[in-house]
């Protein structure tokens, strides 16, 4: 594993006598996109805004390439951009003024790189942001922060009020911040654009982090489903292979590993059909929030 | 810190000229009520109190005997002589309009500007860059250092203008006789009354930057501790109102006269600077200077804002 570019421990934020974020253990290395999963109130945006140094916390520590995110927020900041989930602008400049004035901020010279990125987004930088729609300030927001070659990009809920297309152009951005080695840490509801482009997950539930994995790892796990001539007799002992249903002639395997013993084993039997398909994130999600996905 | 003043200018530059003009152009018609005051309505008191044998602050005392204490005193207290052009004008100064006006710059200022980010959401986008929190409150104090004196200026620029525009006082006797021709005596005029040093107005300046220093202090300290740019606000401008009637009241009301230090209102004496080029008032432990008194309200104020601001959660916004 590379530099971790964030670092948190017993990561801990109370509103009074309610604790938002318990306990938090997270390391994120440096270039890994990483997706952090929970819905409202689970701790997500507490977590964000703990890591930006906007709350101080009850306990623990959280650290961006070592610099203190609450004593050092400033040194913190240098070195990431930010999204925030509810986009509040300064609707009295326009895109280019906006841009122009965070730039400004962090000392950071505007190249070429505004252009390209407002051609790419397609979105107009004369226009005053009063004029905008919510889905057209969003991609002036994520200008703002893709512009800066910072080591640490922080998106919260970055795909809200965007059109498919631009979603998948986001999702594009992201990947090509990763090849440049840039990190991304963000949240989302939507677990497709987290599956499609994330190297680890992280699962918050009621301010816990709960679930950790790798994408990795959740694409080597597969169900493997098969509609048989004649009902199952008796399950199979095939290693890496769980059977998880059976219904009359239908029968569900989860399946980790190399599949070529359990399709051995399917060769063997008269089949009409088979379905492969990944586990993925909802299933996983679903385990720690119900019906809450 | 140059960008984020760039920013913070450019957000009240409408404001600022507004404010500025109304002040401006307060004065102006101010040197207008003056000039009529003391060329046309005052000879006819003090010619009838001159034919009595009276003192014409005896007829003063019955127009402003009753409720009509309270508009005294606003107007600058007993010791004002509404007959001589100086002091008819420096009521100008402390007129409740222009304390309204300048109370409502400071505190909606400094109200919107750390409540008010916050309350609307920006806060969080100019914080996320690498800004320390400090470095806001300071910029918020270059601000004021930089548009409190302009709105200050635009006073007296109000006071010259209107003066070099409407004056020297002059009265026209044939025209005064004519308009008093009830009056069985011809009016008499006393120029002495009629002469005004638009430069002895100068030096209130520095008391008016005074007074909008300390509330915009006193607020951005609120401003610092809030969330709600609305409950800010409120809260703000409850706190100088009871100020505001704390100094009008203590001064008829002998009971809890001795109140008054504590609301800015009562260091705020730009007549007394005018009239008599006397910057103290008096405190349980003496003479002290009002305008100095205001300037390190102004300082503790912002002082305590920093303070607040550093160590604070910063909410997401609602």
């Amino acid at each position: 594993m590379s530099d971790p570019i964030l670092r948190t421990e017993k990561l801990t934020k109370d509103y009074g006598r309610v604790r938002a974020l318990a306990d938090m253990d997270l390391t994120i290395p440096s270039g890994e996109i990483f997706g952090l999963l929970g819905p409202n109130g689970s701790g997500k945006s507490t977590a964000i805004r703990l890591i930006l140094g906007f709350l101080r916390p009850t306990l623990g520590m959280a650290s961006v390439q070592g610099f203190d995110c609450w004593t050092q927020s400033v040194e913190v900041k240098k070195r990431l951009t930010y999204l925030p989930g509810e986009l509040r602008l300064y609707e009295n400049m326009t895109g280019r003024q906006l841009v122009s004035f965070l730039a400004r901020l962090r000392g950071e010279p505007i190249d070429g790189d505004m252009d390209r990125l407002a051609t790419r987004f397609d979105i107009d930088l004369s226009r005053p942001l009063v004029q905008l729609s919510s889905g057209m300030k969003r991609k002036v927001a994520l200008l703002a922060v893709l512009v800066p070659r910072v080591p640490f990009i922080i998106l919260d809920e970055p795909t809200n009020a965007l059109d498919p297309s631009m979603r998948e152009e986001l999702l594009a951005l992201l990947r090509e911040a990763k090849i440049r080695g840039q990190t991304v840490m963000f949240s989302s509801h939507v677990l497709s654009e987290v599956e499609s482009v994330c190297d680890r997950v992280g699962i918050l539930q009621r301010g816990r982090l709960v679930h950790l994995e790798t994408m990795e790892s959740l694409r080597r796990e597969r169900v493997i489903w098969a509609r048989l001539v004649a009902p199952l007799q008796q399950w199979p002992d095939v290693p890496g292979a769980k059977p998880v249903t059976e219904l009359g002639r239908e029968i569900a395997f989860e399946q980790t590993g190399p599949p070529g013993p359990l399709f051995a084993w399917l060769g063997t039997q008269a089949v009409e059909e088979i379905r492969v398909e990944a586990t993925g994130l909802h299933p996983v999600y679903l385990k720690y929030h119900g019906n809450a996905a | 810190m140059g960008t984020l003043i760039w920013k913070l200018l450019r957000d009240v530059r409408t404001a600022l000229i507004v404010i500025a003009l109304l002040l401006f152009g307060f004065q102006i018609l101010w040197v207008k009520v003056t000039q009529r005051a003391v060329t046309q309505i005052s000879p006819f008191f003090t010619t009838i109190a001159g034919r009595a044998g009276i003192n014409a602050k005896l007829i003063e005392e019955q127009l402003f005997s009753g409720p009509g204490k309270i508009v005294q005193m606003m107007a600058g207290g007993e010791n004002m002589h509404f007959e001589r052009a100086p002091d008819m004008l420096s009521i100008g100064y402390v007129h409740p309009l222009i304390q309204i006006i300048l109370c409502v710059w400071a505190i909606g200022r400094a109200a919107l500007a750390l409540a008010g980010e916050l309350d609307r959401g920006t806060l969080e986008l100019l914080l996320a860059q690498p800004v320390p929190r400090g470095r806001v409150i300071v910029a918020h104090l270059l601000v004021d250092l930089m548009t409190i004196p302009l709105l200050a200026c635009s006073i007296w620029f109000g006071t010259y203008a209107g003066y070099k525009i409407l004056g020297p006082f002059e009265v026209n006797l044939e025209e005064v006789q004519k308009q008093f021709a009830m009056l069985p005596f011809p009016v008499v005029v006393n120029a002495e009354f009629l002469k005004v040093d638009v430069w002895a107005f100068a030096p209130a300046i520095f008391n008016i930057m005074a007074l909008m220093f300390a509330v915009s202090g006193i607020t951005m300290a609120i401003s610092a501790a809030g969330r709600f740019r609305g409950k800010v606000l409120g809260l703000s401008v409850v706190t100088f109102l009871v100020m505001f009637l704390l100094n009008v009241i203590a001064q008829l009301w002998d009971t809890i006269s001795a109140l008054r230090p504590f609301g800015v209102f009562y260091y705020y004496q730009p007549q007394r600077i005018i009239l008599s080029g006397k910057w103290d008032v008096t405190l349980p432990c003496g003479q002290v200077n009002g305008t100095l008194v205001l300037l390190g309200v102004g300082i503790i104020g912002y002082l305590v804002a920093w303070m607040k601001f550093r160590g604070r959660d910063l909410p997401a916004p609602l």
